[in-house]
């Protein structure tokens, strides 16, 4: 145990290198006068600071002082961990100070006294217990909050572009931080510095890669020539194409992004919908609501999951195992209840309101697959891009590197105009994650994230099942009214809380509660999801529109339905 | 009363059923060519944090193109022997107003705005000045078709 104690001393020591070497730097002309005393060993202090939610707390300034000398200075870790190599020479003091400081936290004391300032006069070596800081409310932490509840609104009411709402958040909130804190330091919010971290660049590389392989898979008429033999497969009767149709889309939007699976989607849809003489919505509103559905079966199914994953460390096999399942059987249910509702509005096909030859082959002749050599190329780089995502996970291979790998052979492969290529990558959307990590960011770093999971954690407990539905109809009901992706990206970490306090919660139940709400709960209104947005804007523009009451009618029974089966599935399998 | 050309401007789909079938029969009655018109408003896509913009567009075109097709196949099989669509892109107003004075129309065609903002390309109080326009600068009369609820 002794051996194993210098070893960690040891190792201690050399942690802490860079810190003695920087003090050496900084009090250069203090060492000079006390070479003649110098210690021969250096006492070394270590601890951790966490919050009130036992989460770590990083960036805290820790300094050791005793009787107004100041002997160690250090700054907490991302694990909370800090480590005080106390190199100031001063006679034995009868207690030692550890004083912590951080912005939007109350600064806290730990003495060191009696037993333990002898046991680190002997030992050169004191664990000082955790050091918990309480939340201090400034007014940056109610700036933040504004901004980011503006920000929240800007996007729910489509008054402002996601992204010039996400970075008009971002800017403000530095415009403070810089411009404010200088007239009173309340006003401090974070730095930029301390902003990058909070962006997660395996999303953003993620997204990046997969737009890459959308690109390439978009242009060579896959989504057409689907929806095409979803006609023809349907042989016209129409609750089959339904059918065919919410299948069809929903595995298309397992591997790539909804918003462009319905863009695609959309328009062949119409003029089938047309072409069998049948009301549009009848068959669009169940495929949008069938993306919804099925696009969090993987992870790089939606932004929502890529978030998840990546926060969470759950990987392509963990949603292949552990939620698939249940969106299948909330697919099912969505398959019988979209049946049921639209059962008047399919009927005028089954009387045959057809149209003439000349239009047939000109459906016929859209729905062709028009760059099959890329298609090919595609398929087969997407199918060793799966390979990677199933079985990248044991050697530690990030989903984004995976699909940036995908992203570069397929590129290499098809030797595509490379312009049109970077242009293909939505760079206004790459921006907005990183701008809404940021804005994210600052609610978090001012504490609004940890008060929203303090409140959370009263309410439930330590009672999983309760968490588990708070979980999931909170964030599906909350997902009707604001944005996903904002939503899911302010939540994670409040997830991340409940899940290391609740116990049975360290099986990562409560990330997938969040998937299946905050993407489930985007059929419950028009607002819901961009995917719900953009159908409902072509539509319009071909005159069947979907209003926000006629979008709650039919959608929110969907929800209801969706998520009560998806919610059984996770209460059985977990 | 003589009439050689109709203009008919509709997005096609259900709720512009009745706005179609007036001008069907308008034309039948007066033996008058008509024109559907459909223009292409792609501004709302701006909204959305969307990739393919060049491939949507295209299939939004031909939407566009593939709903006034079915537009003039309806026309057709109801006996009107002149019958054709103009599928433009930009500024609805103006592109209407131009396609009017190049085809020389004599009536246009629309369907009466509802009082929901969201539902229609012309707002509701809007249609007095746009009538004014067309009868200046084209020297046509508009008719607005109530639309029966869908």
């Amino acid at each position: 145990m002794k051996r194993y104690g210098k070893l960690l001393f040891v190792l201690l020591i050399l942690a802490a290198w860079p810190w003695v070497l920087r003090e050496d730097v900084q009090a250069e002309g203090a060492d000079v006068q006390t070479q003649g005393t110098a210690v021969s060993i250096s006492p070394l202090l270590t601890g951790y600071i966490r919050d009130a939610q036992a989460q770590p707390v990083l960036d805290a300034h820790v300094t050791a002082y005793a009787e107004n000398t100041v002997l160690a200075e250090a700054v907490s870790q991302e694990d909370g961990r800090y480590t005080l190599l106390v190199t100031a020479n001063t006679p034995t003091p009868t207690e030692i100070t550890i004083h912590v400081e951080r912005h939007h936290f109350q600064a806290a004391d730990y003495v060191i006294k009696d037993s333990d300032l002898e046991h680190l006069q002997q030992s050169h070596l004191l664990q000082i217990p955790i050091i918990t800081l309480e939340r201090h409310i400034t007014p940056g932490f109610w700036i933040a909050t504004f901004v980011f509840m503006g920000m929240l609104a800007l996007i729910a009411l489509g008054k402002l572009h996601n992204t010039l709402a996400a970075l008009l958040g971002a800017s403000l909130i530095f415009a403070v931080s810089y411009l404010g804190t200088p007239l009173y330091d309340g006003l401090y919010i974070f730095h930029f510095e301390d902003a990058l971290r909070y962006i997660d660049w395996n999303v953003i590389f993620l997204i990046m890669g997969m737009m890459i392989v959308i690109a390439v898979v978009e242009r060579t008429g896959v989504f057409q020539w689907a929806a095409y033999m979803a006609y023809r497969l349907s042989g016209g009767r129409a609750w089959l194409l339904v059918v065919i149709l919410m299948i069809v889309t929903g595995i298309a939007s397992a591997f790539l992004d909804n918003v462009t699976t319905m863009l695609l989607m959309t328009p062949v849809t119409i003029r089938i919908a047309l072409s069998l003489g049948i009301n549009p919505l009848a068959l669009l509103m169940p495929e949008v609501m069938a993306s919804n559905v099925v696009g969090i079966s993987t992870l790089v199914g939606t932004p929502t999951n890529i978030l998840i994953g990546s926060y969470g460390g759950i990987g392509f096999n963990d949603f292949l195992t552990n939620l698939t399942p249940g969106v299948m059987l909330a697919l099912v249910g969505l398959i019988l209840y979209s049946l049921f509702v639209y059962r008047h509005d399919l009927r005028p096909a089954e009387t045959g309101a057809g149209i003439s030859e000349v239009l047939l082959q000109r459906l016929a002749e859209r729905g062709r697959i028009t760059e099959p050599d890329h298609l090919k190329k595609a398929g087969v780089v997407g199918a060793g891009m799966i390979v990677l995502f199933v079985w990248g996970e044991r050697v530690h291979l990030l989903p984004s590197v995976t699909a940036v790998m995908g992203a570069t052979t397929l590129l290499l492969w098809i030797k595509p105009d490379i312009e049109e290529m970077i242009e293909a990558v939505d760079w206004t959307t790459l921006v907005f994650f990183m701008t809404l990590f940021i804005s994210v960011g600052a609610v978090q770093e001012v504490g609004l994230i940890s008060y929203i999971a303090s409140g959370i954690g009263r309410l439930v407990g330590t009672n999983l099942t309760l968490a588990m539905l708070a979980v999931i109809w909170l964030s599906a009901i909350l997902s009707t009214m604001i944005a996903n992706i904002p939503f899911t990206a302010a939540m994670l970490p409040v997830i991340g809380f409940l899940s290391g306090n609740i116990p049975g919660a360290e099986s990562k139940v409560l990330f997938y509660c969040l998937s299946v709400g905050s993407a489930m709960g985007g059929n419950g209104s028009l607002i819901g999801a961009s995917a719900n947005m953009v159908t409902a804007g072509i539509a319009e523009r071909a005159g069947s529109s979907i209003t926000y009451m006629y979008f709650l009618r039919k959608g929110f029974p969907a929800l209801v339905v969706t998520v009560t089966l998806a919610t059984i599935w996770l209460f059985i399998h977990f | 009363m003589t009439m050689t050309q109709i203009l008919c401007a509709v997005r096609g789909g259900p709720e512009s059923r009745e706005t179609v079938t007036y001008a069907i029969d308008l034309a039948l009655q007066t033996g008058a060519r008509l024109t559907f018109f459909h223009a292409l408003d792609a501004e709302f896509l701006n909204y959305a944090t969307i990739g393919p913009l060049s491939v949507v567009y295209q299939e939004l075109v031909e939407m566009g193109k593939f709903t006034m097709l079915i537009l003039v196949d309806r026309a057709q099989r109801r006996g009107v022997a002149q019958v054709n669509y103009v599928v433009r892109e930009g500024n609805i107003r103006k592109q209407l107003l131009q396609a009017a004075i190049e085809t020389k129309a004599e009536v246009m065609v629309l369907g009466r705005p509802t009082r929901s903002p969201t539902q229609n390309v012309f707002k509701f109080n809007e249609m007095e000045g746009f009538a004014a326009e067309l009868e200046k600068e084209g020297g046509l009369r508009l008719v607005l078709v109530p639309e029966m609820p869908t």
